[in-house]
């Protein structure tokens, strides 16, 4: 699907990440209603770089699929950063590198010959601000992937891709009598809703999320954590947040990334079931984070 | 990493931890007036202990609220909320100590200002009040300075408290058939029972001492599958 797999090698000479292994990362339980193509992602000792600043170093993890994953850590510490190179927007960023190896369901997604706009359909991305195209209908919006993948779409199939979309993102019942308006004139939360339909409309495997909710109002947030949860059955989700509980109310796994220093890389600290990262942390640096010792 | 204190947040922590422990000096209080009173039959003294409780429950309540405030307004999470768990059953714990304590001191004026029909059942009762004494006070301790070991040892020395109790079950056993003498007999062995839950609820804190340190909850004895 991504073309062939081409091994990279891990150029990064940090340190391993200091986590639990990447097996227990991964709650027991089972998947539940897991029904499409939602796939594992494997990281092996990704070192990130922009020019020659060292932003993120060593991290190995696994993320799970039909799992939502929380990145914390306070700013600074390269999840965004981290988050980026999950589908290949970090390489957009002028001298931004990546070294080591990110697959999804074992298939290096930096591959020679695979192409990353490919990756970053499979992969999806909401952002921090919803970001609707603000002279586009809501139609067009979340439409907006499906006319860049293919240009011969027929109108009905649209229809059916644009409704699915929206009523998988809560939308549907809100907008279904004003398609043809701006996405721009719905509010923050319908706008980080709409950016959630139009990141689904084009069949994502994985959907990224960066701190989707920090500009919405407390109800705008509980919706959207509500639809992550929902959506978790049909990919795998990925979060930065930087709101502790959040991370606890909406995430299955956390992972917590720290610096040593103001210019230092990067790294992950430790990654586990969330419930456990919350209550019995394994490494003092977690504790102090999610207890507000420090951050 | 700049350090972010959250200094009063942690304060009042630390205060209500110390607030709920000295309920246990309270029981300890307690505890000693109600011996002082089986061993003096002084019906007026376990009237002070039956009054005094209010000051105990006060407590319970008290710090029962601050903790639920810290809820839910500081969101604590890993070894704060853990604390907090804790806290919260400790505090039950105690407020159940105070109320056996009341107990015991709701049996004297049953009995009488008469001389007690059988000393021994008076010394074993006294001396498992001085064991008990001792529970509660290394609870509090194993709980301050977070001492599992400390805190797993009160299972043995309540042992010795249940033994007391067992013992004062056969004394009773060979009261005799006067209906006066079996009566009372009956009347000191709830006074008996009553001590050694409070040597049991000075168990429950050690375990939740473990909790505390370990985040894994577990019975140091399990009553209804005994080892």
């Amino acid at each position: 699907m991504l073309g062939a797999a081409t091994k990279r090698s891990a150029a990064g000479e940090g340190e391993p990440a200091k986590a639990d292994q990447p097996t227990g990362a991964t709650p027991t339980e089972p998947a539940t209603k897991a029904t499409r193509g939602a796939k594992t992602i494997e990281v092996r000792d990704v070192d990130l770089y922009y020019g020659d600043f060292h932003a993120v170093e060593g991290v190995t993890m696994t993320i799970a699929p039909n799992k939502v994953t929380a990145l914390i850590g306070s700013s600074g510490c390269g999840k965004t950063t981290f988050l980026r190179s999950l589908n290949r927007m970090h390489e957009l960023t002028p001298r931004a590198r990546v070294d080591g190896h990110v697959s999804l369901d074992g298939e290096d997604i930096y591959g020679k010959g695979v192409d990353p706009v490919e990756v970053r359909r499979l992969i999806g991305m909401v952002f921090q601000q919803p970001n609707p195209f603000p002279t586009m209908s809501i139609y067009d919006n979340v439409a907006a992937g499906l006319n860049l993948n293919s240009s011969r779409v027929p109108k009905s199939r649209k229809d059916e891709v644009v409704e699915r979309a929206l009523r998988g993102a809560h939308l549907w019942e809100e907008v279904k009598d004003r398609l043809g308006k701006p996405g721009s004139s719905l509010s923050g939360g319908q706008q980080q809703r709409l950016c959630i339909a139009r990141a689904t409309a084009v069949e994502p495997e994985v959907l990224l999320m960066d701190e989707p909710c920090s500009a919405l109002d407390p109800l705008a947030t509980l919706a959207i954590e509500d639809l992550i949860s929902e959506l978790k059955n049909r990919y795998t989700i990925v979060i930065v947040t930087h709101n502790m509980q959040q991370a606890a109310r909406a995430s299955d796994v956390t992972a917590f990334f720290n610096l040593d220093a103001t210019g230092k890389p990067g790294h992950l600290v430790e990654v586990g079931a969330t419930d456990r990262m919350f209550t019995n942390p394994t490494e003092k640096q977690t504790e102090d984070y999610v207890s507000g010792r420090f951050g | 990493m700049p350090e972010i204190a959250r200094s009063e947040y942690l304060e009042e922590l630390a205060t209500l931890e110390a607030s709920a422990l000295g309920g246990l000096d309270l029981v300890d209080i307690a505890l000693a007036r109600t011996m002082e009173a089986v061993e003096n039959q002084d019906v007026e003294l376990a009237q002070v202990v039956i009054a005094d409780d209010d000051r105990i429950d006060g407590r319970y309540l008290e710090v029962h609220q601050s903790l639920i405030t810290l809820l839910a307004t500081q969101s604590p999470v890993a070894t704060d909320l853990r604390l907090i768990s804790a806290l919260l059953h400790v505090l039950k714990s105690i407020e159940r100590m105070g109320d056996q304590c009341v107990n015991v001191c709701k049996v004297i004026p049953l009995t009488g200002n008469y001389a007690p029909v059988d000393p021994r059942m008076i010394e074993l009762i006294v001396k498992m009040g001085g064991h008990t004494k001792t529970l509660i006070m290394q609870a509090k301790r194993a709980f301050e300075e977070r001492d599992v070991e400390m805190a797993r040892d009160l299972v043995r020395r309540d042992d010795a408290v249940d033994a007391l109790n067992r013992e004062c079950f056969h004394l009773a056993l060979e009261i005799g058939d006067d209906t006066d003498r079996r009566e009372w007999a009956m009347t000191m062995l709830l006074a008996a029972r009553a001590i050694e839950r409070v040597g049991d609820n000075a168990v429950d804190i050690g375990e939740q001492v473990a909790f505390v340190v370990t985040g894994l909850f577990r019975e140091f004895e399990d009553a209804s599958h005994p080892s």
